[in-house]
């Protein structure tokens, strides 16, 4: 047997690529179908939300911030519940990185702030004295990307039937129905609705006056997302 | 034309050479960069506020790892390749007009992924997942690189004189079926665009994997990425030039099979270790964890074989500087797989996950064992590709100690900052609370941050006289000899 | 039989086979030493000492070809 392959390239190379397949086929495909399924409790991101967390991927806070709290009594003391399987079931991509170079992000909504956030993203070091993190300022100026965070809603919603607009069952037995626009027009007048809500919370004059205009910049749907990690 | 004798056909070498060493340069000094943002912050935005976004930590941070994997690295094997497919198959590309027609496809195809790779990761388009942060244009941009790379290798196979593979070309083959399977399954996504029917960004896509699911998928590429890009073609370029460099036959060619097959069945498997203790079943961490530490012997298998090929010859190392690397590289990879399956036992990934002692691993493998095989590599094709000596031994002697030393205060410092920081973590006082803020944890690693950003600092300045050494390399004294047999020749 | 069932089966299997075809790999090199054409494993190092275009090859790919 091993004469014969090293004669024959070809089947050297299947050789090479069933043993190096093999293991992804058994260890990675099985669990598909297992740990997609949702935990209870556990809803869709609403389009401002969804767009906030485009934001989050988009500068890469995922390089310095995990959203995986490992079953340790010092991180359950430090960051809450450890994560469980099913909370992960509607992020795509998941985010749980790779190195903590800031603190787990998984449940920051049960313990910051709308204001908090305000105040940390546009001078960190002055709210956490000695943080190496870098201020986002032109969040408060540039716009959140709506149509785009409406254009994955709807791709999700269709081929990976993520219940949007249906009633998803939450943990002390009642339902929640995340909402999902029915046209691009719909969609921004919600994520709009929802920002105004947050940006009553916030300082910043820039911010007030884009979202009076109609407006949404990226700080509020980056917060949006901050305050759903729950 | 018809009365020149054959001769290999190193154009399409000599383009990824250049491409190597200008990725080289551009990756390694966006790392210094992010090096000196994390130990002092206001670099963020050294150029001022107005472009503070594209400054930032978490928008270079990727195009770190990619133009050193990506950029660096995988120019420096497909200039290896072009280089050492050719002399071990016998048979010269420009024998083939169609070869040598795909050979400069590939590489012009290469150069418009980087372009596009640079400009899209500055402007914050990415996946979010590690080393496969593309978006899905440039994906479909990847996979046409990669079937180029493909015929290049069948194709030169199908037209060899040498009927058997040398070891090489073995893990050449291994290198491209295992990149092509890993990165077409974990970039499977659907662009937005079309699926909504029009809206939004045309450039952005979602990932057809969710949660967990999507986290099995990232790290059984993830890690093996590092697998069948960051090994297994360096090892295919260190067992060519290390025995042809110092003369000496491989010391076991037995020994490299069997390690060749031992590698491929223990690698796929080892993937769990980057997720214990999180949602994924347990039998996958605790198979990671085994499996990584299984995965020691046929690493050691090669590095072992690597350093005895030198038995009898000892003295080259003292030498020769081109052999320094090569020997000190091989013993970087012993040492970087003894500190991987370290890392993957569970009790001492609790302590090193998350922390620096990780990034401290990755490079010592990276500036180690792949950059100083990378660097040899082309000291050793420069003589022959140029038809040169190389322009300066001594230069190169001091650049191979000022990138040691860079490497030795780069992982001496992460150890110390990753262990640091992963007990402050999880210390408790005498009450049972924690002991330490996460900012206390932070501000406490501020001079290790300063040591490694200095010791980075040194290799990329080592490579910047590589670069020199190379480009007065190519106007350098002409070389006498038609072919040159072993040791590179080397100006004072 | 459940997935996670099938999938058990298939790991041990896995191991089993990858292990007798390693270890059988290990004998077979250092029992025959000589690969099918009987020319010593060893040899095939000078596939890079020896790597000029006007080199002889270690095993030629075909004979009448090559003269």
């Amino acid at each position: 047997m091993f004469h014969w392959l090293e004669k024959h390239p070809f089947f050297f190379a299947v050789g090479v690529f069933l043993v190096i397949a093999f293991a992804g086929l058994i260890t990675v495909l099985p669990n598909f179908a297992q740990s997609s399924r949702p935990l209870i409790g556990a809803a869709p991101y609403s389009t401002l939300e969804l767009a906030g967390r485009h934001l989050y991927i988009k500068n890469s806070c995922n390089a310095c911030h995990s959203q995986l709290i490992r079953p340790f009594k010092s991180e359950t003391d430090r960051y809450g519940h450890y994560s469980l399987s099913g909370e992960y079931a509607y992020d795509r991509p998941f985010l749980w990185g790779s190195k903590r170079t800031g603190p787990d992000l998984m449940r920051v909504g049960n313990y910051r702030t709308t204001d908090w956030h305000e105040n940390h993203m546009k001078a960190p070091a002055d709210v956490v004295p000695g943080s190496i993190m870098p201020a986002y300022t032109w969040m408060f100026t540039k716009l959140a990307d709506i149509d785009t965070a409406y254009a994955e809603q709807v791709t999700v919603a269709n081929i990976f039937s993520v219940p949007y607009n249906k009633p998803v069952p939450m943990r002390d037995g009642s339902t929640k129905i995340v909402k999902m626009g029915s046209s691009v027009e719909d969609a921004n007048a919600m994520a709009l609705a929802e920002a105004k809500v947050i940006a009553a919370d916030m300082k910043d004059q820039d911010v007030k006056d884009a979202i009076a205009a109609g407006k949404i910049p990226e700080i509020v749907a980056l917060i949006a997302y901050m305050n759903s990690l729950k | 034309m018809e009365n020149r004798p054959l001769e290999y056909d190193y154009t399409v070498a000599k383009l990824f050479m250049f491409m190597t060493i200008v990725l080289g340069v551009v990756g390694m000094l966006i790392g210094v960069i992010l090096a000196f943002e994390l130990a002092f912050p206001g670099l963020n935005t050294m150029l001022g506020s107005g472009v503070a976004e594209y400054t930032s930590f978490g928008r270079l941070r990727p195009l770190h790892t990619d133009s050193i994997i990506f950029g660096f690295v995988l120019s420096g094997i497909f200039t290896s390749w072009y280089y050492i497919g050719q002399r071990v198959l016998k048979v010269s590309m420009s024998e083939s007009k169609f070869l040598m027609f795909i050979g400069k496809l590939h590489f012009g195809l290469y150069a418009v992924g980087v372009v596009a790779i640079v400009a899209s990761l500055l402007l914050g388009y990415t996946t979010s997942k590690e080393y496969a942060e593309f978006e899905w244009p440039i994906d479909i941009v990847v996979v046409l690189i990669w079937v180029l790379f493909g015929i290049s290798i069948f194709g030169l196979i199908g037209i060899r004189r040498e009927k058997s593979l040398y070891i090489s070309i073995w893990y050449f083959i291994a290198n491209f079926l295992g990149v092509a399977m890993l990165y077409v399954f974990n970039n499977m996504e659907i662009p937005t665009y079309f699926a909504s029917g029009g809206h939004g960004d045309i450039l952005h896509s979602v990932s057809m994997y969710a949660g967990t699911n999507d986290a099995m998928v990232q790290w059984w590429y993830g890690h093996n990425a590092v697998a069948f890009v960051l090994t297994v073609p360096i090892i295919a370029i260190m067992y060519y030039f290390l025995p042809k460099e110092s003369g000496q036959a491989i010391y076991s060619y037995k020994l490299s099979l069997l390690s060749f097959w031992g590698l491929m069945f223990v690698y796929l498997w080892a993937g769990g270790h980057h997720l214990i203790y999180s949602t994924v079943p347990d039998w996958v961490q605790s198979m990671g964890s085994v499996f990584s530490v299984v995965l020691i012997l046929p690493s050691w298998g090669s590095a072992i074989n690597m350093l005895l090929t030198m038995k009898g010859e000892w003295q080259q190392v003292a030498a020769s500087p081109l052999i320094k690397f090569m020997i000190l590289a091989s013993t970087f990879y012993m040492f970087s797989t003894l500190e991987g399956p370290i890392q993957a036992i569970k009790s001492v990934n609790a302590i090193a996950h998350f922390t620096d002692w990780i990034v401290g691993h990755v490079h010592d493998g990276a500036l180690g064992w792949v950059g100083f095989v990378v660097i040899a590599a082309i000291y050793h094709m420069a003589p022959r590709v140029f038809k040169r000596e190389i322009y300066s031994k001594s230069l190169m002697s001091t650049q191979f100690w000022i990138q040691t030393l860079g490497i030795v205060l780069y992982f001496t410092s992460m150890w110390i900052a990753g262990i640091t920081q992963g007990m402050m973590w999880r210390a408790h006082d005498e009450f049972g609370n924690l002991a330490y803020s996460f900012i206390d944890t932070v501000t406490v690693l501020h001079p290790y941050y300063a040591i490694r950003g200095v010791g980075g600092l040194l290799y990329l300045v080592g490579f910047l006289m590589f670069a020199y050494n190379i480009y007065k390399t190519m106007s350098a004294r002409p070389v006498e000899e038609y072919e040159l047999q072993n040791a590179s020749p080397m100006g004072a | 039989m459940s997935i996670a069932e099938l999938q058990a089966y298939g790991y041990v299997a896995a191991m089993v086979v990858l292990v007798f075809v390693t270890y059988g790999y290990a004998y077979h090199l250092y029992t025959k030493k000589k690969d099918a054409n009987g020319k010593d494993y060893e040899d095939y190092s000078n596939m890079a000492l020896r790597d000029d275009l006007t080199d002889t090859p270690v095993s030629a790919r075909s004979e009448h070809k090559e003269k």
